[in-house]
C-alpha cells in the first residue's frame, strides 16, 4: 500500500543539509559574469553532483534522485519527515518561546543545543517587574529535562553583539542542521521607553542578527535559518490591502499609464508600529541580502501575536514550566488580560479597544516551526510564513477571557478602556493571508483561544501564582508613552458588561472583512 | 514538466507543440512566486501548449547554451525556433498573452 504523503515527502537531497553541493554547483552564476562559465563545453559532463555527509557510500550522486520518503535518514513523524538526530540549535533557548522549542525538539528525538546570554531575564529585573510562573536557572533547568525527559540540551552561555568567535566555534563544533533565532528583544514599549532601549534594542536585534549570518555564512552555510520576525512588521495599512506573506505574489500587478507589471516576488511594504518592530523590519532586509550573496537558506517566520503556557513538557515539572511575563513591556495582550482577570483588575483595552491583530497559541506555533524545521528551504531561497492561527480584535479578546473566567473560575471580569499610549490605528481593516504554513507545511492548528485560556486560568489563579502577579500589579497599566510623556494612562471608562460586542454585520464593515 | 539538461533539447526543441520554458533558480524570489501561476497554466493549457521548467543552477549547460542571464526568464519554442524571451517576473495575464500571441 502506498504510504499517505507528508508534507515534505516529495523534498530532495536538494533542500537535505546533510548534502555536500560545495564546489559542485555553480550557483548564482546566471546572469553574472565569471571565468568559470567558459570551462562548460559541449562534451562536458554539467550533470551536479553532490555528496551525503551522513551516507558517504553513495559517493557522488544526482541531488534531485533521493526524495526524503525514500531516504532512510529521514523519518516519519506527526511533523513530516525529520533528520534522524537532527541537530538543532536555539538562539535565544532561555526565553518563553526558545525555552518551550527547546523541551518540545528533545522530545521529538533532535539533537537540541543553544545559547543564550540571559539578558531577557536582566530586561525585566531592570524594569522591576517578574515571570509570574516561577521558572528555575538554567542549570536546574538541563539537569531537570535530564531528569524528567531524558533530553540532553547542550547550551553555551555567550552574546550574540559580543561573543562572535564563541558563537562561530559552537557552531563548527555542532554543524546545527537548523538554527531557530529568538534570540532578540522582543518588545515594542521597551524600545520605546527612552533614547538609550530604542538604540540597545535596534543594536541587540539587527545587529545581533546581522554577525549571525555572517557567522552562518562562514561556518554553515547549508544550515537552515528560521527566524522570528512578526506580524506587526507589516502593521495595519488603512488601504486595507491584503497582507501577504512577505512578497506579492506573481499574480498581483501594479499597473500605471495603461502599462502592467508583475510585483511577483518584491518586498510587500512594511509599516512597522515601534522601533522594535522596525528592527525586524531591518533584519528582514538584511536576511534576504544573505540569502541572496551566500545562498544562504531561511524561513522569515512572522509571527502573530503568542499566548498561552501549555505543552506537554513544559507541565510535565514545575522546574521544567517556561516563563510568563505580564508586565507592560514584556507581557504580551492575552497573557496580560488573564493575568488581569485573576487579580481582578479590568482588563486594560488602549483606546477604542477595536485595533485586530493576528494570534497564535504556544503550542501550534511549535508545531509550526517543527514543521519549518522538517522542510529545509532550498539553497539561497528565502521564504516567508505568516504564523498565525486567527485573528481577533483586542475587544472581542477581553470578551473571551471575560467569559471563561466568570463562568469557569467565578472571577468578577470587568474590562476598562485606557488612553492609548502608542501611535497605532485603533480601528482599522485588516486581511491577513496566511495560507503558507497549512498549505506547504501541513500546520493544523489544535488549540482553540478558549482552551488555552482556560489553561492559563487554571495556572495563574494557583495561590502562589496569584501572589506574584499581585506583587508586580503596579507594572501592568502601561507608563511608556510613544510621544515620550512620563505618565500612568487614565481610564476612560469602565465597561458595562457583555454589552460592548459588535454584531458580526457591524464587524465586516467596520473592519472591511 | 520538469526540464533537465538531459531532455531538453528533446522536449523543448523537437516538440511538435509548442513549448513555453520558465527558467528558474530557488535564489530567486521572482521565480519562487511564479511557480503556482506556470502549473496552474500548465493545467489549463495541456494538449495545447507544453510548459516547463528548469533550474537555471542544477542544470548550467543548457543554461550557458542558451544564454540565459537574467532570473526568471521566460521563453516559447515554436517549431524548434525561440520566438520569443522576457525577462524578469510575469503576471498570470502577461504569460497568457505572450501564449497567446507566440504559442498558437
Amino acid at each position: 500500500m502506498e504510504k499517505l504523503k507528508l508534507h515534505n515527502s516529495d523534498l530532495t537531497c536538494w533542500n537535505c543539509p546533510a548534502i555536500d553541493l560545495a564546489g559542485k554547483v555553480d550557483f548564482r552564476a546566471c546572469g553574472q559574469s565569471t571565468k568559470e562559465l567558459a570551462k562548460i563545453s559541449e562534451d562536458s559532463d554539467t550533470y551536479i553532483m553532490a555528496e551525503c555527509h551522513r551516507r558517504p557510500e553513495l559517493g557522488l550522486f544526482d541531488p534531485m534522485g533521493i526524495t526524503f520518503e525514500e531516504c532512510p535518514e529521514w523519518q516519519r513523524t506527526a511533523y513530516g519527515y525529520m533528520l534522524k538526530d537532527m541537530r538543532v540549535m536555539i538562539l535565544g533557548i532561555d526565553g518563553y518561546l526558545g525555552w518551550t522549542l527547546a523541551l518540545w525538539l528533545g522530545k521529538l528525538g533532535c539533537n537540541v543545543s543553544g545559547v543564550d546570554n540571559f539578558s531577557r531575564r536582566d530586561w525585566l529585573k531592570e524594569r522591576g517587574a517578574h515571570t509570574v510562573v516561577p521558572i528555575s536557572r538554567m542549570t536546574e533547568r538541563l539537569s531537570a529535562a535530564k531528569e524528567v525527559l531524558d533530553i540532553d540540551i547542550n547550551f553555551r552561555q555567550l552574546d550574540l553583539m559580543n561573543d562572535r568567535e564563541r558563537l562561530k566555534e559552537f557552531m563548527d563544533e555542532i554543524k546545527p542542521d537548523a538554527i531557530v533565532h529568538y534570540g532578540e528583544c522582543p518588545s515594542a514599549p521597551y524600545s520605546m521607553i527612552d533614547a538609550e532601549h530604542a538604540i540597545g534594542v535596534q543594536k541587540n536585534n539587527v545587529l545581533g542578527t546581522l554577525g549571525v549570518l555572517f557567522s552562518m555564512r562562514d561556518i554553515v552555510p547549508e544550515t537552515s535559518l528560521i527566524k522570528l520576525g512578526t506580524m506587526g512588521e507589516y502593521g495595519t495599512p488603512l488601504t486595507g490591502r491584503p497582507l501577504f506573506e512577505g512578497m506579492f505574489p506573481a499574480d498581483a500587478v501594479l499597473t500605471w499609464d495603461n502599462r502592467e507589471w508583475s510585483l511577483g516576488g518584491e518586498l510587500t511594504p512594511r509599516d512597522p508600529v515601534s522601533f522594535y518592530h522596525v528592527s525586524k523590519v531591518q533584519d528582514t532586509y538584511n536576511i534576504v541580502e544573505a540569502c541572496k550573496y551566500w545562498w544562504l537558506r531561511s524561513y522569515d517566520v512572522m509571527q502573530g501575536v503568542i499566548f498561552g503556557v501549555y505543552t506537554e513538557q513544559v507541565s510535565a515539572d514545575p522546574r521544567l514550566r517556561t516563563r510568563l511575563d505580564i508586565d507592560e513591556w514584556f507581557g504580551t495582550v492575552i497573557n496580560r488580560f488573564v493575568a488581569q482577570a485573576v487579580i481582578g483588575l479590568p482588563l486594560t483595552l488602549y483606546g477604542a479597544g477595536e485595533q485586530i491583530r493576528g494570534f497564535i497559541a504556544l503550542e501550534d506555533a511549535m508545531q509550526c516551526m517543527t514543521r519549518l524545521i522538517a522542510s529545509p528551504p532550498e539553497p539561497g531561497q528565502y521564504a516567508v510564513v505568516n504564523q498565525m492561527s486567527g485573528y481577533y480584535s483586542l475587544r472581542e479578546l477581553a470578551e473571551t477571557v471575560a467569559k471563561i473566567g466568570k463562568s469557569e473560575f467565578n472571577l468578577p471580569v470587568k474590562i476598562q478602556r485606557l488612553e492609548n499610549p502608542r501611535v497605532e490605528s485603533e480601528r482599522h481593516p485588516f486581511e491577513p493571508i496566511y495560507e503558507n504554513l497549512p498549505k506547504r507545511y501541513g500546520f493544523k492548528p489544535q488549540v482553540s483561544l478558549e482552551e488555552e485560556i482556560y489553561r492559563m486560568l487554571k495556572l495563574l489563579t494557583q495561590p502562589k501564582i496569584k501572589t506574584r502577579i499581585e506583587e508586580k500589579r503596579h507594572h501592568i497599566v502601561p507608563k511608556t508613552w510613544w510621544s515620550g510623556e512620563k505618565r500612568q494612562v487614565e481610564t476612560i471608562e469602565i465597561l458595562p458588561s457583555g454589552s460592548q460586542v459588535e454584531t458580526e454585520e457591524e464587524k465586516d464593515e467596520a473592519y472591511g472583512r | 514538466m520538469r526540464l533537465t539538461d538531459a531532455n531538453f533539447d528533446e522536449e523543448v526543441f523537437n516538440s511538435k507543440m509548442p513549448v513555453l520554458v520558465d527558467f528558474w533558480a530557488s535564489w530567486c524570489i521572482p521565480s519562487q512566486m511564479m511557480k503556482p501561476v506556470i502549473d496552474n497554466l500548465s493545467k489549463e493549457y495541456e494538449g495545447k501548449v507544453k510548459i516547463g521548467k528548469i533550474n537555471v543552477d542544477q542544470n548550467p549547460r543548457t543554461r550557458e547554451r542558451y544564454n540565459i542571464n537574467g532570473c526568471p526568464t521566460v521563453i516559447i519554442v515554436k517549431d524548434g525556433r525561440e520566438v520569443v524571451r522576457r525577462v524578469g517576473a510575469q503576471s498570470d495575464s502577461q504569460l497568457r498573452s505572450l501564449i497567446d500571441q507566440y504559442g498558437e
